[in-house]
Parts: structure tokens; sequence; C-alpha cells
């Protein structure tokens, strides 16, 4: 395998090389044309506030990480316990489907408010809430469908093997729904970030890097803000690569090449 | 030949066996009853196959083959008549695993590997872990795939995945095998290959098979009998004897008599198909 890192040296250079070339752009654009840090801030100036501050960006990203992270973990406990019952009890997906659909429509941002309300202005709960309630939403939707959606040669086969239903769960329902809660939590992943962040925008306690994100530019401290935001990216991009991780783990050699509509 | 001659190619019942091996009594089955999409997809089928016998059931789409296989796995019950599978009703036939089935799909399960395929229907039989994984390597060496038990299933040709699941199906050595198009999705030489495999394979268990496919050739390599069916209503218009010898090789297949065979199936079904709507039948 000597040519695997070429591999992924081939596969990571073009990217990489384009990122390079609009830094550069952006940093030849405020340079040449002089434009002023409230109106946009160069990349040099942005990484030496990164240095210079990342003790306290790294603060902020444990904060805001930790509350994606709860409501992360436990919408994909809730999604799948209530995906479950769903498969088992036609009746309550009848019931909670539809009511699913439309706490989706609901702005997110009027959920916040309101749970701000509910607990203490410095509690870490509403915006946990927010996240698990995102996340409970996606795992549930998608572990369902796997749950459900049982190749029908599977099924003729696991009916000739005269296999009762807790069997069939087991052996056939459970595995095949794998996939779909990784595919869950791939989509969640990062969409749990992006739910921390937004929660902090709307009050409550200043430590995460939403609030510090609009705080430091509403003082017209824009490098400083734009800091914060390259923190906020590679929390993002941390827990994307988590995701991934996980997957890996979960379905060796054969994630990839899984034939999921059974042929 | 007519319906009712005596087969003289099939091998004779064992002393300890029942005298039939699945027993067809007046069967039909109608499905949508009472409503305007109703359809009658058998009327009045009798059926008598006896043990260590090979049955194909051949006939245009529509005519009912893959129900009649459906009913006889207890995969679904008749409108009326009755159903014997090894000397008791199907039902319970199913429940006591008395069958193995195949289909056109492999139907194997993805996220095992190929033994914990073929173990499946052992686990839920209760068999403990030795002797699941040694009868295993027994259906993998009977299929001529032994190196392949810790493989996952997409790691395999269509030929190799339809081969396990002739293995699954023959894991707990049930005393019939029942075949819906199994090779239908394979390529002509693949196919070919996997018949000749399928007759040693019988020979080598004693099995019992019924067969549903599409080809002419291949229903009559394969059968000792082959049950000629038709549609609208689904009923069997003729059965063809095949007595071409228990031991059939590629040289059969240049034989004068299978050709013989072969045309004597395509006129049965034609006289089946006097509307000339037959689809779905393949002459090769």
């Amino acid at each position: 395998m000597s040519s695997r890192p070429a591999a992924i040296a081939a596969a990571v250079a073009p990217p990489l090389a384009l990122g390079v070339l609009l830094l550069g752009l952006w940093q030849a654009v405020v340079r040449v044309f002089d434009l002023q840090p409230y109106f946009l801030v160069a990349p040099t100036d942005i990484w030496a506030k990164f240095v210079d501050n990342w003790s306290n960006i790294w603060d902020a990203m444990v904060v805001s990480g930790t509350n994606a992270a709860f409501g992360l973990m436990f919408g994909a406990i809730a999604g799948v316990l209530m995906a479950f019952l769903l498969s088992r009890f036609a009746i309550l997906d009848q019931l909670v489907t539809p009511m699913s659909i439309a706490v989706n429509a609901i702005p997110a941002f009027v959920l916040v408010s309101v749970f701000n309300n509910m607990f203490a202005t410095t509690s870490v709960v509403p915006r946990r809430l927010m996240v698990t309630l995102v996340v409970f939403f996606v795992v549930l939707v998608n572990v369902a469908k796997g749950l459900r959606q049982v190749n029908p040669v599977h099924a003729e086969l696991m009916r000739s093997y005269a296999a009762s239903g807790w069997d069939v769960l087991r052996k056939v329902r459970v595995p095949n729904a794998v996939p779909y809660l990784f595919t869950a939590l791939k989509v969640s992943a990062p969409l749990s970030v992006i739910y921390a962040y937004v929660s902090e925008y709307f009050g409550g306690a200043q430590t995460g890097l939403g609030s510090r994100i609009s705080s430091n530019i509403s003082n017209s401290k824009n490098a400083v803000g734009w800091a914060y935001v390259l923190g906020a990216c590679l929390l993002g991009l941390a827990f994307y690569l988590i995701s991934i991780a996980l997957e890996a783990v979960a379905t060796p050699g054969g994630a990839g090449q899984r034939n999921r509509e059974g042929s | 030949m007519s319906a009712d001659a005596a087969s003289t190619d099939s091998p004779p019942a064992g002393p300890d066996k029942p005298v039939s091996a699945v027993e067809v009594v007046g069967v039909s089955k109608v499905f949508n009853r009472g409503k305007a999409s109703h359809v009658d997809a058998l009327v009045d089928i009798d059926l008598t196959i006896v043990p260590g016998e090979f049955v194909s059931l051949i006939g245009p789409s529509g005519c009912g083959k893959s129900t009649l296989l459906r009913l006889i796995a207890n995969l679904t019950e008749p409108t009326g008549g009755t159903i014997t599978v090894a000397g008791k009703p199907a039902r319970t036939a199913r429940l006591e695993q008395d069958y193995g089935m195949a289909f056109q799909q492999a139907g194997l399960f993805e996220w095992r590997t190929v033994a914990k395929n073929i173990e499946l229907p052992l686990e839920l039989k209760g068999w403990d872990r030795a002797k699941r994984r040694a009868r295993a390597r027994e259906m993998l060496e009977l299929v001529k795939l032994p190196d392949f038990a810790d493989h996952l299933p997409w790691q395999l040709s269509g030929g190799m995945q339809q081969r396990i699941a002739i293995a699954r199906a023959l894991a707990a050595h049930p005393p019939l095998l029942l075949m819906d198009e199994p090779f239908g999705a394979l390529d002509e030489m693949t196919r070919e290959h996997m018949q000749a495999e399928l007759l040693r394979i019988c020979a080598e268990t004693g099995t019992t098979v019924i067969f549903v496919t599409h080809s002419i050739p291949e229903a009559v390599y394969l059968s000792n009998r082959v049950v000629v069916m038709s549609p609208r209503p689904g009923r069997i218009t003729q059965i063809v004897d095949v007595p071409l010898g228990a031991d059939r090789t590629d040289d059969t297949r240049e034989d004068g008599a299978f050709y013989g065979k072969i045309t004597e199936v395509r006129e049965a079904l034609r006289g089946a198909e006097f509307d000339l709507t037959a689809k779905g039948i393949e002459d090769r």
C-alpha cells in the first residue's frame, strides 16, 4: 500500500490549493483596495487575533461543543427509542408522524426563546434542548424508515423460516436500520453544532462561540469576531469527522459498496 | 403425452417417506374477491409430486405458477382446496421448516457473512453454534465455495450469491426445495453451469424440487416432469414427462430427445395460449 499516502495527497491537494488561492485573493483585495477592518478583515489579521485569543476561543469552543454533544447524544437516543415505538405500534406512527412534520415547520429560534423563558437565563438546558429536538427528528425519521423498509425477499424468507416478530426485529429490522442511523448521525452532527451557535443568539449565558461572534462584531472588533468564526468552523469540522469515523467503525469494509435497495 | 401418464423417470418413494412429497387437491386462489379487480389466479389445481422428483412449473406471466409455489410454501393461503407437504398441512410444514426456498433475487442479508447467511435458518431452529458452523461448512463444500465463508455478499458475483442462497435453502436438510426463477437474473453461461450444479446437488441430497421458470430448455433439462400452465384463469393444461434419465450432462443439451421434449413443451404452451397474448416465455 505504498501508493496510499500518494493517493491521499492527490485527493487533498486540489481543494487545498483552491483554498489557499481564495485566501490569497481575499488578502490581496483587502490590501490593494485598502479596505478598512470594519468593512472586511484580512486573513492575516484574523489569524493573528486567532493566535492571540486562542485560550478564550478554545473555552468558547468547549462551551458550544458540549451543548452540541449533549444535544446530539440525547436526540439520537430519543430518536432511536421513538423509532422503535413507531415501528411497533402503527397507531402511534399515525399520530406522531404528522406532528413531527408540524413541529419541524416551526422556526427553531422561536423555540429557543420559549425555552429561555422556561429556564433560568444562565441555564444551558434551553440550548441543549434545542439541539436535542433537531437531532431527534432527523434520527427518528431515518431510523423509522430503516426499521420499516425491509427487502420483500428478506420478509418472505423469514416467513418461510417461521420466524417470530421478535426474530424479524432482531435479525432483520435492526441490522437493516443501522446504516440509516449513521446516515442520520452524519447529517445531525454538523447540524447540532449550527443549532448550538444559533441558539446562543437569543440571550442567556454569553460564553459560547455564537455569543462571542455577535458581541465582538457588535463592538466593532471584527477581526476577533472572525477569529471566533474560524473556531466555529474547526468545531463543525471536528463533529463531522467524528461522525464519519463512527460510520467507518460500525460498517467495516462494506459501507460504500452496500446495496441497500437489495438486489 | 397425457397429464396422468406415470412418470418413468422419477425415483420411487422410500419406505419411510410419505408417498407424496407435495399433494395439491382442488386448489383455487382468488385475488380481490368481489371487487372490480377480481382475479382467478388459480382454479381447480391438482398436482401430486413424489419424493425425489424434480418438477418445473412453466407458463406465461399471469398463469399463477409463482402463486402456486407460494401456496405450497404457505406464504399465502388458498381460497379453496387442500395442500399437503411432507404429509402435513402446508402451514404445519412451514412452521416445522420442512422446505427451503430460493428466489430470483439471492436475497442474502448484506450485513451477514456468507457463513452467517447459511446459518440463519439454523439459528431460527435453535441449533447451537458449533453445529451451525459445521453445517455451514458442509453446505459451502456442497456448493463448491468453501473459501468464501467469511466474505460479505457484495464481494460475490451474482452466480456465487445464488449458490449461497441455495446452500442456505438446503442448510437444514429439508426434504423439499422450492425455487422461484432462481437463475432468471443470471447470464446464459452461468445459468447452464448453475443448472448442472443444481442437478448434482439434488442427486447428492435426494431433495424434491419444485422449480418455477420462464425458460423451456431449462425446464426440460432439469425436470422429471414439466407442468405447463396457462392464464385467465390460471390452470394446469398439460404435464409433460421428461424421461431423459437421471444422469444429465452437457451432452444432454445436444441430444435429439432433449430437442424433442423442448418441442413438446413449446407446443403444449401454444395449445394453452390460443389467444396468442403469451408474454415472457423464453425460447432459449
